[in-house]
């Protein structure tokens, strides 16, 4: 049995890691970028970034990613996905369920506004999923090609879920013999949403076509700094949603700064099996985690707002927005690093 | 030459926008026009250009003139029942004079 000592100085060491990271994060353009534009909109700038250009970011990053993916996939192995694949389904799913039982016993929560909000967080954000790659990249950290194909394998069956579990209360709650759901309409629904119609089609040109030309001279240089509008203007967001968020219950707030951290570590822990099972990437186990822990801002809203309209979107929106993407980006990216790092030795 | 006709104005969430001008048109209108709208109703500001993380929650205005009340009535009830109760939106009537009245009537 080890001395308790040299327990301590592990978790010292781990906190210090981490602690080093959040300084590093600070500084990297994402987060300067989400925290300039978040306390330029908290100085009433009138700054503002037109929404056609906000589009074009979304596309530009989710057709990088997807080429990039692609490329790599035609000469990869794909049957390794499927193991990863499942642990993303599970978690999606399981943040749905377990965040529908907590966030549903709180006062002054409506089962409807928390069933789509936890939907909402089991969904990803497709600009957290690009900060962390751009970090792990600029630290030349490995993962396998088909990592961000894993985002629809999580997405969508926790918007599919939260919308059949909101169902079920409101048929429960009304006694009226419930509508069969139908769950095509919505798996459509989220494949035909702009930001995943990108990376499909980024994979699929990837890997059918000979993109590499395009992708080396302007996907790729440009990817970093539309990344850095993007960020720009989630950051505007943020803080302009906060007012909505305020108007609601409080524990939208409690639930959006904690839940990104918890469900990053099970995304995590869930990485972390896969990794036993199959030699899944420390990379690739920090990428689950941040998908797991973010919240989706593009797709993910409309989706449910069309799935259950009778959820206030100020609730959701502005959990998600205001407060799970900041946490999700400035507190979880570093900690599943830092993870990953004591986890697996200097790997990620 | 010009004649008196009833224009519809619904004002609403453009997720719902395809669905409205559907049911508009199964009411037995010729035509509707959709714009871009912001502004300020009881559940919250709106704004016309400025960029929204979600675009399918920015408003429209749309507007349809009906040959007869009967009609903007009946787009006007089924509007209100089939998404008011959960979307945010509203919807008033105007008169207008309008001239070629055979472009109204199917």
């Amino acid at each position: 049995m080890p001395h308790p000592a040299n327990h301590w100085r592990v978790t010292i060491d781990l906190l210090t890691e981490i602690l080093g990271r959040f300084l590093i994060q600070f500084q990297s353009p994402a987060l300067a970028f989400l925290l300039g534009g978040i306390l330029i909109a908290a100085c009433g700038s009138r700054l503002q970034i037109p929404d056609a250009v906000y589009k074009f970011c979304v596309f530009m990053l989710l057709m990088r990613i997807g080429l990039e993916g692609g490329i790599e996939i035609r000469h990869g192995e794909i049957v390794s996905m499927l193991v990863p694949a499942v642990a993303a389904v599970a978690v999606g799913c399981l943040i749905v369920y377990l965040g529908r039982m907590v966030l549903i016993r709180l006062p002054g929560v409506r089962p409807d506004d928390a069933i789509a909000t936890v939907g909402l967080f089991g969904a990803v954000s497709a600009s957290t999923l690009a900060a962390a790659m751009v970090l792990l990249e600029q630290q030349q950290a490995r993962f396998e090609a088909w990592v961000p194909a894993l985002y629809p394998f999580m997405d969508i069956p926790a918007l599919v879920l939260a919308i059949v579990l909101a169902n079920i209360q409101k048929s429960s709650a009304s006694g009226v013999q419930r509508k069969k759901i139908r769950i095509m309409p919505i798996v459509l629904e989220s494949l035909q949403g702009s930001a995943l119609s990108a990376l499909l089609l980024g994979i699929l040109l990837g890997l059918l076509a000979h993109p590499e030309s395009v992708f080396e001279t302007f996907y790729d240089p440009l990817f970093q700094g539309f990344l850095s509008v993007l960020m720009l203007t989630m950051g505007l967001e943020a803080y302009s949603r906060l007012v909505e968020l305020r108007a609601v219950a409080h524990w939208y707030a409690l639930y959006a700064a904690i839940a990104p951290i918890l469900h990053g570590l099970l995304g995590f822990a869930f990485g972390y099996i896969a990794h036993v099972l199959t030699g899944f990437s420390p990379a690739g186990v920090v990428l689950l985690a941040v998908m797991a822990g973010s919240s989706s801002d593009i797709s993910g809203p409309p989706t449910l707002r069309a799935g259950i309209p009778s959820a206030n979107p100020s609730a959701y929106i502005g959990a998600s927005t205001s407060v799970g993407t900041p946490v999700a980006i400035v507190f979880g990216i570093p900690l599943y690093i830092a993870l990953a790092d004591w986890i697996f030795g200097s790997a990620a | 030459m010009s004649l008196e006709a009833v224009k519809v104005v619904v004002i609403t969430e453009k997720l719902i926008a395809e669905k409205v001008c559907a049911l508009i048109e199964a009411c037995g209108a010729t035509g509707y026009t959709v714009v871009a709208a912001g502004g300020k109703g009881s559940r919250s500001i709106r704004s016309a250009n400025r960029a929204r993380v979600v675009d399918e929650f920015s408003n429209v205005k749309i507007e349809v003139v009906t040959p007869d009340v009967a009609m903007a009535n009946q787009i006007a009830e089924s509007v209100i029942d089939e998404f008011l109760n959960d979307y945010s939106g509203i919807t008033y009537f105007e008169t207008v004079q309008i001239v070629r009245s055979q472009k109204f009537r199917r």
